[in-house]
């Protein structure tokens, strides 16, 4: 075996309290493509942004070889220098620039008086492009690209750098089928040119088509290796990934389902970032009396955005919306409140709670308009109930009148919980209810969701931690490639069918 | 035992519970600043206090005090109008123009007054609204459009003499106070419940806190914000034309940058230019402060083309406050947030 260009050498990554990386050995050959594999939070982005030197050298222990010399990366900048290329999920191109600004980006060339030489820009961004095989004009504005071209452009951006070790997070997120396979034919081209590439993605059946070894991180460890000439099997790769067991945390489901109250037919959601594309294709589904529908699929799949379509905090492309059999039309938040849809959002901060406000305000935010008296708001009355819905979910605070913002995590969350439970609602989507929450108000949050299906509200609940969804779901809808792959009842999924479900294999 | 001792202590601790309780309000800031303010000017100038001039200051604060009231509900939904001072003029001057040249009677005159301030609202607030251009760039371009109408209906020509029915309105005194106080105190009162009472108060404070918690949350935010920009258009033509019946005729330079004072008024009376907090207590309290500041130059015989400095500083270091109040709030939020952000780093990966 010949010597490793990259290695990486009992790498530990703490972050106040927690081990992200515990300790990780790995190593990357020379014309090697390498995938890199796991579930969440299992450290592949962690290693990844310490490779690329956005944690710096000193903020991890172990080291980090390149070519048999130690890193001592302090910035992106540093790991660039030395030939490491990044490639991340989110596209950063600078839109309104064309296609030869963003490849040459910080680097242009000068003219004898010092001004941009830009015959040499255009000139150099057609050789890169050249070694992709693609056929951009280079002075076409990136705006006006789609996204997988726009994807390619970041790729020769980052090989105008020249690098030796390309990486990869996530790269057919936005493309579709046919484009993800010219990637990897580019990307197999560029193996044969010399440059090593770490793949990381969910998508098993990529993988196995692409990568001569894949690498599997759970918890922060590397669990094993597989190589491409051994033969890859998905559920021994899945299993790996997966390895641990439900534990005790999540009550017994004992679901008593009715007649059917939502039913979503044909949804088309436009992609948030890539512009002209739908995130959901054409999605159906039904959501049942008491039951707790869980919404699986990968990053990236659709399921906020389905849920916030159907809630009409998205604009929806197309599709329509049946509550208790009836075709209802809800365009905005206003609407679905007043049809008795609740939606706890995927992040606080951003939209579930006002930091301004205290925990009454924000618990009251959605019912009010049902406080109101004559001119003013109730006063007495919104204490009343506030102070009712503080007590019934132990909120951890000295009073109501607490700003928000000196609230733990869990407990902001039990605040914006209680703003739904508290306005008259039949349906609740839960966007990621337990992320970032401690483990004791998490086991808290599913007695709750237990308790409201027992009142015959109905739950739908989308999670990235699938024994949470195997625990608390009576049925998962699988979504993928902008549809629904399959549907699984309680007793016939886990995680390994749901997984395969999810990453098409 | 109850000792004597104890007494003192009684008081000390009732003071302490007054003196927390004091600095827990809102309004804290505005009122220090004030009594401080009030004091110094009095030590440079006695006549500062002086009843002739409070009865002066309290007059001038009830214009500003007016617009305040409707710039503080804008500041809060997290907006801002910078086209008021030509809706002021434009409201002065329409009015001047119905109860002259058309030969309207006053209320009709008055009335048409607050509907053009309605309507300059609902222009703001639409734009706003519905093309989602910065509050910023749509009032400054209406600023200049509606000056421009001020220029293009009088010429330039103040109109005058205004009838006497009218010029009446603004000199009248109730218990001795100039009625214009007594209408922007009782004005700053209904805003003051308005915003601590009712839905639609909670609405803007919400709104101005986190427009897309408020939105998924089921407020109705374009209503909101329509309303918000056409109270403020109201508002300041009302105070419009209320100086124009104290000047006896409708100038068409009158407002020329009032939105300054105004915004300085309502920021050093603890309305956060970022929108979600303050109260209109403290804006009121903010205009007197504001009418007070220009009077106390002009009582120290301060050259007037010092005073445009002064507000300049006077803006800058109130927002410079509001941002130190905001981090204070924050600051306990960010340590909370990095305590999420590293327990989802380990959980989610991303």
């Amino acid at each position: 075996m010949s010597s490793a260009i990259l290695t990486v050498k009992n790498i530990i990554k703490r972050f106040s309290g927690t081990v992200a990386l515990k300790g990780v050995d790995m190593e990357l050959y020379p014309n090697e493509i390498l995938a890199l594999v796991g579930e969440n939070g299992a450290g592949k982005s962690t290693l990844m942004k310490i490779l690329s030197g956005i944690y710096p050298y000193g903020s991890y222990e172990g080291e980090l070889l390149l070519g048999g010399k130690v890193c001592k990366f302090q910035s992106p900048a540093d790991s660039e220098d030395a030939g490491i290329a990044m490639i991340y999920q989110e596209l950063n191109l600078e839109l309104d620039l064309s296609v030869g600004e963003n490849i040459l980006l910080g680097r242009y060339p000068r003219s004898a008086l010092g001004f941009i030489d830009w015959k040499k820009v255009h000139r150099e961004a057609r050789t890169a492009l050249d070694m992709l095989g693609v056929d951009i004009d280079t002075k076409v504005t990136v705006r006006n690209l789609n996204p997988s071209m726009q994807q390619l452009v970041s790729i020769a951006r980052a090989l105008y750098r020249n690098p030796s070790i390309l990486i990869l997070d996530e790269p057919t997120s936005v493309l579709t089928e046919k484009e993800a396979n010219s990637l990897m034919d580019i990307l197999r081209g560029l193996k044969d040119k010399g440059i090593s590439c770490i793949y990381i993605s969910h998508k098993l059946d990529e993988i196995f088509a692409l990568c001569d070894r894949t690498v599997v991180f759970r918890d922060g460890e590397k669990i094993s290796e597989y190589t491409k000439s051994a033969g890859y099997g998905s559920s021994k790769v899945i299993e790996d990934m997966i390895g641990r067991h439900l534990d005790a945390m999540y009550p017994v489901r004992k679901a008593n389902i009715g007649e059917e109250v939502l039913r979503v037919e044909h949804f088309r959601v436009a992609h948030p970032f890539a512009y002209g594309k739908s995130i959901i294709e054409d999605a159906s589904f039904s959501l049942h009396k008491g039951e707790i529908l869980g919404l699986s699929g990968l990053v990236g799949a659709g399921r906020s955005e389905l849920v916030s379509a159907i809630f009409g905090a998205l604009p929806k492309q197309a599709g329509k919306l049946y509550l208790e059999g009836k075709e209802v039309n809800i365009n905005s938040p206003i609407e679905a409140i007043q049809h008795g849809l609740g939606f706890l959002s995927e992040d606080r901060k951003k939209n579930g709670f006002i930091w301004t406000m205290s925990i009454r305000e924000n618990m009251t935010l959605v019912c009010l308009r049902d406080l109101v008296k004559g001119l003013f708001v109730d006063k007495r009355k919104e204490v009343q109930l506030a102070q009712e819905y503080f007590e019934k979910l132990s909120v951890k605070a000295p009073s109501l009148d607490t700003q928000i913002t000196n609230l733990s995590g869990g407990n902001q969350q039990k605040v914006i919980l209680a703003k739904w439970l508290m306005s008259d609602i039949k349906i609740l989507m839960l966007d990621e209810p337990t992320r970032g929450i401690d483990v004791g108000t998490k086991s808290e949050i599913y007695k709750l969701m237990q308790e409201l299906t027992d009142l015959g509200i109905s739950i739908i609940l989308i999670s990235s931690e699938m024994p949470e969804l195997l625990a608390m779901c009576d049925r998962l809808v699988v979504l993928g490639k902008g549809t629904v792959q399959c549907e699984m009842l309680h007793g016939e999924a886990n995680e390994v069918n749901l997984m395969r479900a999810a990453s098409g294999t | 035992m109850p000792s004597t001792s104890q007494k003192p202590q009684a008081q000390r601790n009732l003071f302490r519970i007054f003196f927390d309780w004091f600095l827990r309000r809102p309004e804290s800031g505005i009122i220090l600043i004030l009594v401080v303010f009030v004091a110094i000017a009095t030590i440079v100038n006695p006549t500062f206090l002086s009843l002739s001039n409070v009865v002066n200051i309290l007059r001038a604060s009830g214009f500003t005090m007016i617009s305040v009231v409707g710039m503080s509900m804008v500041l809060i939904t997290g907006g801002l109008d910078l086209s008021i001072g030509s809706t002021f003029a434009l409201g002065a001057v329409l009015c001047g123009l119905a109860v002259t040249d058309w030969g309207m009677p006053v209320p009709v005159g008055i009335l048409i007054g607050l509907l053009l301030g309605a309507a300059c609202g609902t222009v703001n607030g639409f734009l706003i609204v519905k093309t989602g251009i910065p509050p910023m760039i749509v009032t400054l371009g209406m600023q200049y459009a509606l000056r421009g109408t001020v220029s293009v209906l009088t010429k330039g020509v103040p109109i005058y003499p205004l009838p006497d029915s009218f010029t009446d309105l603004e000199p009248t005194k109730i218990f001795g106070l100039p009625i214009i106080i007594l209408i922007a105190i009782l004005i700053a009162i209904i805003g003051h419940v308005s915003l601590s009472r009712t839905y639609f108060g909670r609405s803007v404070y919400a709104l101005g806190g986190n427009q897309e918690a408020a939105r998924i949350s089921g407020i109705n935010i374009q209503r909101t914000k329509m309303l918000v920009y056409i109270l403020m258009g109201v508002l300041v033509a009302f105070a419009g034309m209320m100086t124009a019946s104290r000047l006896g005729s409708a100038e068409p330079s009158t407002g020329t940058g009032l939105e300054m004072k105004v915004i300085c008024g309502a920021i050093i009376g603890g309305i956060s230019i970022s929108g979600g907090m303050g109260t209109m207590f403290g804006a009121a309290l903010g205009a007197v402060f504001m009418e007070a500041l220009t009077n106390s130059l002009t009582v120290m015989r301060i050259d007037v083309y010092w005073q445009n400095v002064v507000f300049g500083v006077v803006m800058i270091l109130s927002v410079l406050l509001d941002q130190y109040k905001r981090s204070l709030i924050q600051r306990q939020s960010i340590k909370n947030t990095e305590l999420k952000k590293t327990a989802t780093e380990t959980t989610s990966g991303q």
